[in-house]
């Protein structure tokens, strides 16, 4: 275990109790971004950064643990932010942990989306895909057994998405400025939710329900068309999550079936992934990624979305690892092309490049309002 | 059975032995079989490592790993591997449970997304980390996982040793053979050759500094892999060694994973 090496959050955590064992850990992530296609009156350069601090403390059967999460933008006020991602009390007992306060979990077997992963609200101004979530304010238990792992979730109350200014990216050029709630209680009203995981073999199954707000909202535009209301409905789902871990084929699956405002719907990923090692005589792996993702929500871009993709891993000292990715709508008139490569700079930095080309057909569609949003970043990572 | 990379074995089951070569052969299993019978009983285990990794130009880049080893009952063993630096990987772990036939179930950790992901096992001739060392060097070893010839008596490190070709039995193995050097008196590894598929040399392994723990289980403190194809070296420096902490099996579930730290 590597030594306390930063002074103040460490004497806030040793006051809980006997020192058994803690870390603090911060990383800085300069990021720089070009717009190429940007439209007039965006930002073309975006430069931002963000502070991560990880801590922890175990004490007895406690522990506290910390994430927090501090990003800075010159331009795009939307990507501002100030986000206890975890920030929770655990009790461990013999069977089952206690957690209360801001957790963070994942749901979900596949890659391109993840249908079930329904407990943390997207930040999706992080542009990280759905990889970057909130923290969820909550009362939650995870059970072991011999048959499975149990979790059930109590979140008090709603975390509203984050969101692009209308000058950033991407974003349809309007700022979100009001939050809808279909529940009367709005922001205040509580969410329940369960799952059930376990695995056989070459087998992993999961099963889960929700009852509460849904995370992702509808977009429209207010009245006068000068900015963006998103509109959050209830929702009350079932999930199914299943991947066959094969030799070397990986088959994935997860799908959301229930009601959104009363309405029933489906979504489901479907995927497959097929690695070949040691590809063109290296050491390298070449992974071969193809998902597809039905959606009968009104939020979803499309109904039907297919993605295609190549990982391509070195397996060198540098863990250098490239993806190139392809989606596109049943109609073949919305797409989206990503190409991502990361690489180890020294034992405490790392560099990563992300980008992403959008492009719409015609008018009208969920990809016409960000078809101006391509974007080449790149983030350094430094660890401390 | 340690996680890292003793070539060790557990429990016997029915082995029919080629009728060519019977003698050499089941001496050679004799051999294996009593290594691995000289290190049953250890319950588990706990170290650290850090791991160095020198390229043909002499520049070196450090890992730190801490290890945690459950003795497998009917199964194989059980092993976590817990990733302290580089920085960017600070957090991962790697739950693996050995199988002593067919493919060991594998799960990652990744703490940015709080992700436990099922992950296929079958690149056991890949590198782990980017080193020198495949998955299938440091991975726990069972006796069912090659077939084994005795061919001579030799000397290595001042030892009197048995030399002993080990032959993998699952063909994505990325070996051929190896030949294993054990010291006669304490059953301990002192050097492996790898030979690649081709059946060139691809690899050579030296065990150094053993220290005997609980008064039985001898550990190499020094393990250095030379790749002789790209002149690469990988050295593995353990230190801290504890045995019988009292790990259980619900330490090593999946869902341990996520509590890690």
């Amino acid at each position: 275990m590597k030594p306390l090496s930063l002074s103040w959050p460490t004497a806030i955590l040793l006051t809980c109790g006997p020192a058994v064992s803690g870390e603090v850990n911060l990383t800085i992530s300069p990021q720089v971004s070009y717009f190429p296609s940007h439209a007039e009156g965006t930002i073309e350069y975006g430069k931002s950064v963000e502070l991560k601090l990880d801590a922890y403390h175990d004490f007895d059967a406690y522990r506290a643990e910390l994430e927090l999460i501090a990003r800075a933008d010159a331009d795009d006020k939307g990507r501002r932010l100030v986000e206890a991602r975890q920030a929770y009390m655990r009790r461990s007992f013999s069977n089952f942990d206690l957690y209360i306060g801001q957790r963070q979990t994942f749901w979900g077997k596949a890659e391109s989306r993840n249908v079930v992963d329904v407990i943390n609200q997207s930040d999706a101004a992080a542009n990280q895909g759905s990889e970057a979530k909130l923290g969820a304010p909550s009362l939650s238990l995870d059970g072991y057994f011999d048959f499975g792992d149990l979790q059930l979730w109590y979140i008090s109350r709603f975390r509203e998405r984050t969101f692009n200014d209308g000058n950033g990216h991407p974003s349809s050029g309007l700022n979100v400025t009001t939050s809808l709630y279909e529940r009367s209680e709005g922001k205040e009203a509580d969410d329940i939710a369960a799952r059930f995981s376990t695995f056989s073999g070459d087998w992993d199954f999961a099963v889960s329900g929700f009852q509460g707000t849904a995370r992702e909202p509808l977009i429209t535009p207010t009245q006068d068309s000068s900015a963006l209301n998103a509109t959050y409905m209830l929702q009350e789902t079932i999930g199914f999550e299943a991947q066959f871990t094969g030799d070397p084929t990986l088959l994935k699956w997860e799908s959301l079936h229930g009601t959104q405002s009363g309405a029933g719907f489906d979504a489901a990923v479907a995927g497959l992934e097929y690695t070949l090692y040691g590809a063109f005589g290296q050491v390298w792996d070449l992974g071969l990624i193809a998902e597809g993702q039905y959606d009968t929500r009104p939020q979803a871009a499309a109904e039907r979305f297919y993605s295609a993709g190549l990982r391509l891993v070195l397996n060198d000292a540098k863990d250098t690892s490239f993806l190139a990715l392809m989606s596109q709508d049943q109609k073949q008139e919305q797409s989206l092309i990503a190409f991502e490569a990361s690489r180890r700079l020294n034992d405490w930095s790392s560099l990563e490049l992300r980008s992403q080309f959008y492009d719409a057909k015609k008018s009208g569609l969920a990809f016409s309002g960000i078809a101006d949003d391509d974007v080449i970043s790149l983030t350094i990572n430094m660890f401390f | 059975m340690k996680f890292l990379p003793l070539i060790l074995i557990a429990g016997l089951t029915g082995l029919s032995l080629p009728s060519t070569a019977a003698a050499s052969s089941e001496k050679g299993l004799e051999i294996a079989t009593e290594l691995d019978k000289r290190d049953t009983g250890f319950k588990d285990s706990t170290s650290t490592m850090v791991m160095v990794l020198s390229d043909q130009h002499g520049q070196s880049t450090q890992r730190a790993i801490r290890n945690r080893t459950l003795e497998g009952s009917s199964e194989g063993d059980l092993s976590l591997v817990i990733f302290d630096s580089p920085g960017d990987v600070r957090g991962t772990a790697f739950l693996s449970h050995t199988k002593k036939a067919g493919s060991d179930d594998q799960w990652l950790f990744l703490p940015a997304l709080k992700r436990v992901k099922r992950i296929a096992s079958s690149n056991k001739a890949g590198p782990f980390m980017g080193s020198e060392f495949a998955y299938e060097d440091i991975s726990s070893q069972e006796v069912e996982k090659y077939t084994y010839n005795y061919l001579r008596d030799e000397k290595v490190n001042g030892l009197d040793c048995f030399l002993v070709e080990y032959d993998p039995v699952d063909r994505k193995s990325g070996y051929s053979r190896q030949l294993v050097w054990i010291d006669k008196k304490e059953y301990r590894l002192q050097k492996i050759e790898f030979y690649d598929r081709k059946n060139s040399l691809l690899k050579t392994l030296s065990y150094a500094d053993y220290n005997k723990f609980l008064g039985k289980y001898w550990r190499a403190d020094t393990l250095s892999m030379e790749n002789h194809q790209t002149g690469k070296k990988t050295q593995l420096q353990f230190s801290d060694w504890a045995f019988q902490t009292g790990m259980t099996e619900k330490d090593f579930q999946k869902n341990a994973l996520k509590r890690i730290k």
